[in-house]
């Protein structure tokens, strides 16, 4: 018999360590500077392109919300649903905050006919922020490419 | 305030369809990787929001408002 290893012949243990996977940046500060305005967490984990598609849905989504006179929920007493409603819309981070602030109307026209409308595009644009958070944390991990 | 409501008319149909190419769009971006598998899971998106609306609302036609 030969000495030379044979292509079937099982290969020693390898004694070098295996190198880490090099995470992108910080999950934390990434699903935080998502949350702060969306998009901007893929922009720090150097996704430019993904960051400003995403930047344009969300934040087209909002608008049209505001557009729409939809309601920046509070919660309010008596109504728990209003809670998670509160929640999702604190999803959009610094968007919902400045409207808050600076809008003379953050509790739309209930009697406009596209509040209800407004009211979902509000909700549905903070819901995806929360969503861009989880993404952008799970790229920073290195759990999602 | 100006705003799309006081000036678009309110076309239910359009705003649906608004909603559903962003939710679309953000999904596809959002779950796929490859160009392919997102544009093919944009139109299934796409389509099943707006038909499926559509679809409900035959169904529901018969209903007294």
């Amino acid at each position: 018999m030969s000495d030379t290893a044979s292509p079937l012949s099982p290969r020693p243990p390898s004694t070098a360590p295996v190198p880490a996977p090099r995470r992108p940046g910080n999950p934390f500060l990434a699903a935080a500077l998502a949350w702060l305005f969306p998009g901007l967490g893929h922009a720090y984990l150097k996704r430019p392109k993904t960051a400003l598609i995403y930047a344009v849905i969300v934040s087209a989504t909002f608008l049209l919300g505001l557009s729409f006179e939809g309601r920046l929920y509070s919660p309010e007493p008596g109504q728990p649903l209003t809670i998670l409603a509160t929640f999702a819309v604190y999803g959009a981070g610094l968007l919902n905050i400045a409207v808050r602030l600076l809008s003379a109307n953050p509790n739309g026209t209930i009697l406009s006919v596209t509040y209800e409308y407004g009211c979902a595009f509000l909700l549905t644009a903070g819901l995806m922020n929360l969503l861009l958070m989880l993404d952008a944390y799970d790229i920073a991990v290195g759990r999602k490419r | 305030m100006t705003t799309l409501a006081s000036v678009l008319p309110a076309d239910h149909f359009l705003i649906m369809t608004v909603y559903a190419l962003l939710i679309s769009l953000f999904f596809a971006l959002l779950w796929r990787s490859g160009r392919r598998e997102r544009v093919a899971l944009f139109i299934k998106l796409f389509l099943a929001l707006v038909v499926g609306a559509l679809a409900v609302a035959w169904l529901m036609y018969p209903f007294p408002s």
